[in-house]
């Protein structure tokens, strides 16, 4: 926990932090070029200790499993979101099937009767090789156990797109996408992340899982840069609740679409630009922009059209990733804007959840493999996160302005034991700033397990 | 059930009997027709009773008078049992059912017995209290002698008064369908509409009153008086369709309450009977539109108010100042919720805000904070005119119709 390396990690992490909380859309970019550079020097701190271990951290990536076909070379370059297809069990040639599951136990310190069991996540997923470049993937799954309509649980697709390579490090995809934003989102399953819960900033800033309906490429180069650009449905404004707490927990989460019947008058881009030029090390950023009124105009007689019609989204993310030996570090930082929100406000006003105009969060995350043996490996880790899901609001007739909410500050000190890469045991402590009983927000023990094959 | 099957056969049949029925020129026939009926003071006992008498457009569909309860039957001296509830902005499409969560939801009338708008129009053209019909035959025979009886019998079928069942229902069919599809009854045309249609501003006390009424730690009312747009985007209509139970004070002027052992309970009884064995539910009745409140002469199921300020006051003074709103007991003690039988008043809602509060306790609004609601709720009244800066639910009746023709 001492070491220079994981002090250094975490101030340069934080000071990255620091900044971003006033900042707009203009300084990203900067933030960016900041970051860079601070990775430059955190690099070279690191070229030591890399000499001096070779095997990388278990969750890098799942061992392969054993008796896993071979597959096309196609998507081998850029792992696709979930299990991937280098995990998973093959039904036969072309088909190969994979899963994962996460359950979770939380206990609030002050709360004890808030405490809560849960089968979080099961998941199945598949991977349909049609020949050489064309191949189907898709995700299922249900969350919390039981869906029906007197159940809390969700029965959701996940995934569910069409990939063709049209030369060995480029191509399309088309269908239903996850996000490629953030570090979480296209890998979340619980062996991929450390403590039991995902990372808040990557639920509350970056919805968690996050995805979106359309086309989109991808691609790679000899240089190290992975690459990512899309047409997608945009997530639709009308779907506001501001009696809701939904949207103080995740504003983008209250109102993405997942391809449900979604609005799709208004569409969004997104952008990702990775570089993993040097093994071990993940650094980029992605954006995600675009209108989100949807056009709700005049479904009543004498209506006018939706007060945030014009509203735009633009989700900005930038991220270092660096594994090395017994060491994983990241930082990421994300910041989210939503024009023209001033009229739909203005009929909201007194209720608890206006729309924000401003969003951000981020974290610095230090892990070490402490002790590895046979297939097992223990390893501590420690988080911090700062986020905001209503930095600022527009503003309003005086006098009746929303004050901007306090930022959530949030430790988490825990540790993943992997009985082997694919099967995890979590315990983790989080400590909160302040409490938020709507939100379930409270210093908690928590215990999980989850696996993937 | 059995009803429901015979209503739905009958109502086919009607439908066989009429296939132009099928159209929308049709639709707008029977509707025609359900207008007239509407306003026909002669399909009553005593000739002088209409539903327009107790749902007064230009009272938004409400009582004109400051009565408790409306007098009906042959010479209009049979009083009634409850306020006249506003017909506007009624859930056309939510028969009664209990949510996911075991929240009673919809209907039609107080305490939601009617499943739909056929059905409730039977009580009022029967009742002895209300217009007084008795029965179908005695019905049919007065809608047979009405103006449009001619017209009726072109839509529904020359020998439709032969049979009094089929006459009844046909009517009451009218009826819904004008209510259904007029935009007399659903204008969306007040103050706070325009203001949503960023047509025009509120006052900054109208704006005050807004965030006081919405505020979960102030007002609170928005949580059973929806002000927002419902998921299908229309306007808010300030109610969720629910119920609840306010314990409102027990109105000696309705005459049925002279007995004390008389309690009219909403959804466990006495007028609706299904549900008589959820004791849980007795005195919960539905939550009412706020669309046209500042119109109403009197206030709550039993009208024991007759003026907006006092029915806001109820609500935040209720458990700070009891003895202002209710008798006191053989004891002298304040007997609060005395509209509930004694063991019931648990029923009473009293976790939620604005009225979770112990006496002695502020109040969760001022007097001034009051004021401020009551100039909120004012632009929601019906026909607003931005010049005149006044609003008129006759107005918007009116400009519909012309924008009808
Ligand atoms: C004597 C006065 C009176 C007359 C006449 C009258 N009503 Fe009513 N109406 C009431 C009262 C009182 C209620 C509330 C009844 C209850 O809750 O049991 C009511 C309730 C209703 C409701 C339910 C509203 C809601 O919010 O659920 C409808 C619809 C309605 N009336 C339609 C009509 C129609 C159609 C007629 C003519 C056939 C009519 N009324 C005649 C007094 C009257
Ligand atoms: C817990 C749900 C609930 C809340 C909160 C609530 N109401 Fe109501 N409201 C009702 C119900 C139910 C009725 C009908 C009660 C009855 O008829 O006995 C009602 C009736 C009324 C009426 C009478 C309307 C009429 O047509 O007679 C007014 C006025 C009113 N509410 C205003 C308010 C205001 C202002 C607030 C906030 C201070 C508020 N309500 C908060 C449930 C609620």
């Amino acid at each position: 926990m001492k070491h220079r390396i994981l002090a250094l990690a975490i101030a340069a992490c934080c000071a990255t932090l620091a900044l971003p909380a006033r900042a707009d859309d203009a300084t990203l970019k900067a933030e960016m070029d900041a970051l860079r550079a601070e990775v430059a020097a955190l690099k070279a701190e690191v070229e030591q200790m890399r000499a001096a271990s070779a095997a990388p951290v278990a969750t890098s990536k799942p061992a392969p499993a054993v008796n896993a076909e071979p597959v096309p070379a196609l998507a081998a370059t850029t792992a696709p979101a979930g299990g991937g297809v280098d995990s998973g069990y093959a039904l036969g040639a072309n088909t190969t099937l994979w899963g994962y599951g996460q359950l979770d136990y939380n206990r609030p310190t002050a709360r004890p009767a808030d405490a809560r069991a849960d089968l979080t996540r099961a998941v199945l997923g598949f991977n349909h090789v049609f020949d050489e470049s064309t191949r189907v993937y898709g995700e299922l799954e249900w969350e919390h156990a039981i869906a029906s309509a007197d159940d809390a649980g969700e029965s959701e697709v996940e995934q569910l797109y069409i990939e063709h390579a049209l030369a060995p490090n480029y191509g399309v995809r088309a269908g239903l996408m996850l996000v490629p934003i953030g570090l979480l989102n296209e890998h979340h399953e619980p062996t991929q992340f450390y403590g039991v819960e995902r990372n808040f900033v990557e639920q509350a800033i970056i919805p968690s899982t996050w995805r979106e309906g359309g086309v989109a490429g991808y691609g790679n180069t000899d240089s190290g840069f992975q690459w990512d650009i899309g047409l997608v449905t945009s997530p639709d404004l009308g779907k506001w609740d501001p009696t809701s707490p939904d949207g103080r927990e995740s504003p983008l989460g209250a109102i993405h679409q997942e391809l449900q019947l979604s609005k799709a008058h208004d569409l969004s881009l997104w952008a990702r630009l990775n570089w993993l030029g040097v093994p071990g090390l993940n650094v980029g950023g992605a954006v995600f922009a675009g209108k989100i009124g949807q056009d709700t105009s005049k479904q009543f007689e004498g209506d006018a059209n939706f007060p945030a019609d014009n509203a735009r989204l633009l989700l900005g993310e930038t991220h270092v990733r660096w594994q090395s030996g017994p060491w994983d570090l990241t930082a990421l930082y994300t910041r989210g804007t939503i024009s023209d929100t001033q009229d739909l406000n203005l009929g909201f006003l007194g209720q608890p959840t206006p729309v924000p105009k401003a969003f951000w969060g981020g974290y610095a995350q230090a892990a070490w493999k402490a002790l590895a043996w046979n297939q097992s490996s223990l390893v501590p880790f420690l988080r911090f996160e700062a986020f905001n899901t209503g930095a600022a609001y527009a503003t309003q007739p005086q006098g009746f302005g929303t004050p901007a909410l306090p930022t959530q500050r949030v430790w988490t000190a825990g540790v993943n034991y992997y009985l082997n890469p694919n099967v995890v045991f979590k315990f983790d402590y989080q400590d909160f700033r302040y409490d938020d009983e709507l939100l379930n927000y409270g210093n908690r023990f928590d215990l999980g397990i989850g696996f993937q094959f | 059930m059995q009803k429901t099957i015979t209503t739905t056969l009958l109502l086919a049949a009607l439908a066989a009997c009429a296939p132009v029925l099928a159209d929308e020129a049709a639709s707008s026939a029977v509707a025609a027709l359900g207008e007239r009926i509407f306003h026909d003071t002669s399909l009553s006992s005593s000739g002088k009773m209409a539903c327009s008498t107790c749902h007064d457009p230009a009272s938004a569909h409400a009582q004109t008078n400051d009565l408790a309860v409306q007098l009906g039957g042959p010479d209009l001296a049979t009083p009634g049992f409850r306020a006249v509830p506003s017909l506007r902005y009624m859930n056309l499409n939510l028969p009664f059912f209990f949510a996911n969560d075991g929240t009673p939801t919809g209907g039609f009338t107080h305490d939601g017995g009617a499943k739909d708008l056929v059905e409730q129009a039977h009580t009022p053209l029967l009742a002895a209290h209300e217009m007084d019909n008795v029965n179908a035959a005695g019905f049919t025979a007065r809608l047979g002698r009405a103006a449009y009886a001619a017209a009726f019998r072109a839509v529904f079928g020359t020998d439709v008064f032969a049979d009094p069942e089929r006459a009844l229902l046909a009517a009451e069919y009218a009826l819904s369908e004008y209510q259904n599809t007029s935009r007399e009854f659903r204008p969306f045309d007040s103050k706070f509409d325009l203001f949503l249609q960023r047509k025009i501003m509120l006052s900054a006390q109208e704006l005050r009153g807004m965030v006081l009424f919405n505020r979960p730690d102030k007002g609170n009312c928005a949580s059973c008086h929806t002000s927002t747009r419902q998921a299908d985007g229309q306007p808010p209509v300030f109610t969720d369709y629910t119920y609840d139970n306010l314990g409102v004070p027990r109105n000696p002027d309705i005459p049925a309450n002279a007995d004390p052992a008389y309690f009219d309970m909403g959804l466990c009884g006495p007028f609706r009977t299904d549900l008589s064995a959820r004791t849980d539910l007795c005195g919960q009745f539905k939550v009412p539109t706020l669309r046209n409140v500042a119109t109403r002469h009197v206030f709550f199921h039993n009208g024991v108010f007759h003026d907006l300020k006092t029915a806001i006051e109820f609500y935040v003074q209720r458990d700070t100042n009891p003895s202002r709103w209710y008798p006191l007991d053989a004891n002298g003690r304040v007997h609060k919720f005395d509209d509930i039988p004694a063991l019931m008043t648990r029923n009473v809602n009293t976790t939620e805000a604005p009225y979770n509060r112990k006496p002695g306790q502020a109040p969760a609004l001022s007097d001034a904070e009051i004021d401020d609601v009551v100039a909120f709720l004012k632009t929601l009244t019906d026909g607003y005119d931005p010049i005149t800066n006044s609003a008129d639910p006759a107005r918007s009746a009116r400009d519909v119709k012309r924008g009808d023709e």
